[in-house]
């Protein structure tokens, strides 16, 4: 796209976003947080701002990732709501998983909901037995006619207390093992036999939930994204998005909050440390543009690990820094999008969507070839 | 040198496990960012455990033992300064429990919720505040520790010391890091061993991953040299030694705590898992007197001077 092009729209952007950011942030979980998030997408959507990448059939406005980078950068420069809420997996994971995967009629159904701030979706791929070892899950699923009948738990779904959809990846083959006899399907939340307890973290929010299915029965047709069997495949398409481009709205936020720091920082103590983090940012800030310049109209690689790692652990070295450079009882430390909520949660970035020990494992297998470890 | 405990050291030992056995000290059972126990603060002062220092028959070390000790429990009470600080002042001149800043009086301090005293270390002097209640705000805290400030120092008597003093308080406050934190780290690395040790994926334990073990083995081998740092420097309590504990506790907190928060998973993220109660205790020390480098700095100087 020629620049004065990207220039026009970057004004675009600004003055949009000037006009139209809210003055609070998103509450942190419960029906407050459901609220604000459904209310800002809206706004988003009204204003023609939400889905920039997305087909325009469904929604979206089919612009470019170019154009995509422009919007996060003005999103973060003005201060709007951290993308890291309630909406985050219907946007990032769930809906691009449905344009990769879904059926015509999952996409137009599902998607302009999403677009539009009407639905929220939480992710049921965990359990209390299969974190890391995803594939070990044991939540079964039995076919019955044009039914698929539900038992098991999941765990650490984020917003499943508020979500009105679960992406949800079951075992329907009871004779098979491992990654095989999967399905990745559209779970309502609302349906009979759901029971849904949310979990304190250490950050402060009961966000993080175990979801209990009793007895729970879904439309095979309406409800299954990539086919029977096929849930493995399809869920390596959503951890691909996960691990990928989900997160570069907050990798250009944090390339922003570090110079903030910089800006901030008068001690000479902290200022070393400050610029190496700076550094790594700028490397960050790079390696994330890149990527999601290359994959424009697929799928993510496997690379996207090497930046969701570089990402993960950046975070917490500067959430970890700024602790130290305002100091407890700053201002900047206070609140529920202080640096000290920031520093509680960031312990999470190396963790969710596949530890930073997973995406080790997939920079060395998948992207530099090295032999398979035995699991 | 002597690494085994001598019969003193085994007999306050063996009694603080008897107060703590009686008090039956556990992890609140719901999930809660700050555990302070006011019940084991006061029976820790009324037992004389915080006072062993100020004895004859007994020395720094040993009360050193008993902080290290205290620190592992999953509730806090201000044990470091009291026992360790606080014999640096005649009896009953000053009243704990103890709060610690730096420079300026007002800034926030851990305890100083529910201390009598607060010691400002001002470079060539040190403040001797005694605290009003009244004046204290509370702290909105994410590190274990209660936090408070003062809203002004109107009413309250401020004694000025001297430099003698105050370099004596900085030099037990590197200490009191150091011992204190030699505990948390164990009591930290305790729990995940237990962790990874039950927790499967793949079909074998956690902790069987040469990835863990790797990294769990250098976290017992900080935690190790914590230790010994710090007990060094309660034996010999020399400001080039206590400046080195707390340069090497405060260096070494960041990548074990990443690491041991790491191996927990999700559930380490959680309040219903008790890690928290000992690694965002050594967070709230990673900034304490100008962190690791100013007191890598500081053992520097003492070095120098005292080969000099």
């Amino acid at each position: 796209m020629p620049s004065d092009d990207l220039a026009q729209f970057r004004a675009e952007a600004r003055s949009w976003l000037h006009a139209n950011t809210p003055a609070h942030s998103a509450p942190l979980d419960g029906p407050d947080s459901r609220t604000f998030v459904l209310d800002w997408q809206r706004c988003m959507y009204e204003g023609g701002w939400a889905g920039l990448t997305w087909p325009s059939e469904y929604g979206g406005r089919s612009l470019s990732v170019a154009q995509q980078i422009v919007w996060f950068e003005e999103y973060a420069r003005c201060g709007a709501p951290s993308t890291h809420n309630a909406s985050f997996v219907g946007i990032n994971h769930a809906g691009p998983t449905i344009i990769a995967c879904g059926s015509v009629e999952q996409k137009a159904f599902h998607l302009p909901k999403i677009l539009s701030g009407e639905v929220i979706w939480c992710q049921g791929f965990s359990e209390p037995g299969a974190g890391s070892d995803l594939a070990s899950l044991r939540t079964k699923g039995r076919i019955e006619g044009d039914e698929i009948v539900i038992d098991g738990q999941k765990i650490w779904s984020s917003y499943a207390d508020i979500g009105d959809y679960q992406e949800l990846l079951i075992r329907t083959d009871p004779e098979s093992t491992r990654h095989k006899g999967l399905t990745w399907l559209i779970c309502p939340m609302d349906l009979p036999g759901i029971t849904v307890r949310p979990i304190k973290t250490m950050a402060g929010p009961a966000k993080f939930c175990e979801v209990f299915y009793d007895q729970v029965r879904v439309p095979i047709r309406e409800s299954v994204v990539g086919g029977i069997g096929e849930g493995w495949k399809t869920a390596m398409a959503t951890l691909s998005f996960e691990r990928g481009t989900a997160s570069l709205a907050l990798q250009i936020s944090l390339v922003g909050k570090v110079e903030q720091l910089a800006a901030d920082c008068i001690d000479p103590f902290v200022a070393p440390r400050l610029a190496d983090l700076r550094a790594d940012a700028a490397a960050l800030k790079a390696m994330s543009y890149s990527f999601a310049l290359s994959s424009e109209h697929g799928t993510p690689g496997a690379e996207g690990s090497l930046i969701r790692l570089y990402f993960a652990e950046l975070a917490k070295r500067a959430s970890d820094l700024a602790v130290d450079l305002y100091g407890i009882g700053s201002p900047e430390l206070a609140g529920e999008h202080g640096w000290a909520f920031e520093f509680l949660d960031a312990y999470s970035e190396t963790i969710a969507g596949g530890t930073a020990e997973i995406q080790r494992n997939i920079i060395g297998e998948r992207v530099l070839g090295l032999p398979r470890g035995k699991a | 040198m002597d690494f085994e405990q001598n019969e003193n050291q085994t007999a306050i030992l063996g009694g603080l496990e008897q107060l703590i056995a009686g008090l039956q000290v556990e992890a609140p059972k719901e999930g809660v960012l700050v555990a302070f126990s006011t019940r084991l603060d006061a029976e820790l002062e009324a037992s004389g455990f915080l006072d062993i220092a100020r004895e004859a028959e007994f020395t720094l070390l040993d009360s050193a033992l008993v902080v290290e000790r205290l620190a592992r429990l999953p509730v806090s009470a201000e044990v470091a300064f009291s026992a360790l600080v606080g014999p640096l002042f005649p009896t009953d001149t000053v009243q704990r429990p103890f709060a610690l800043v730096t420079a300026n009086p007002l800034s926030p301090a851990r305890f100083l919720t529910v201390a009598r005293t607060l010691l400002v270390d001002k470079g060539d002097e040190l403040l001797v505040i005694d605290v009003d209640p009244s004046q204290v705000e509370e702290v909105e805290s994410l590190f274990a520790y209660p936090y408070g400030k003062l809203a002004s120092l109107e009413g309250m008597a401020v004694r000025r010391m001297g430099a003698d003093l105050a370099t004596g308080v900085r030099r037990r406050w590197r200490l009191a890091l150091a011992v204190e934190g030699s505990g948390l780290m164990q009591s930290a690395i305790d729990t995940v061993i237990e962790h990874v040790t039950n927790r499967y994926q793949f079909n074998r334990p956690l902790g069987s991953f040469q990835a863990i073990q790797h990294r769990l083995a250098t976290a017992a081998g900080t935690q190790q040299s914590a230790r010994w740092l710090a007990l060094r420097a309660a034996w010999s309590d020399s400001e080039a030694d206590c400046a080195l504990a707390a340069s090497y506790l405060q260096d070494s907190i960041p990548t074990i705590v990443y690491d041991l928060h790491q191996f927990c998973g999700a559930m380490g993220l959680t309040l219903e898992f008790p890690l928290h109660f000992w690694t965002y205790r050594l967070k709230a020390m990673l900034g304490d007197l100008g962190g690791s480098s100013a007191q890598a700095r500081a053992a520097a100087i003492a070095t120098w001077q005292d080969a000099a």
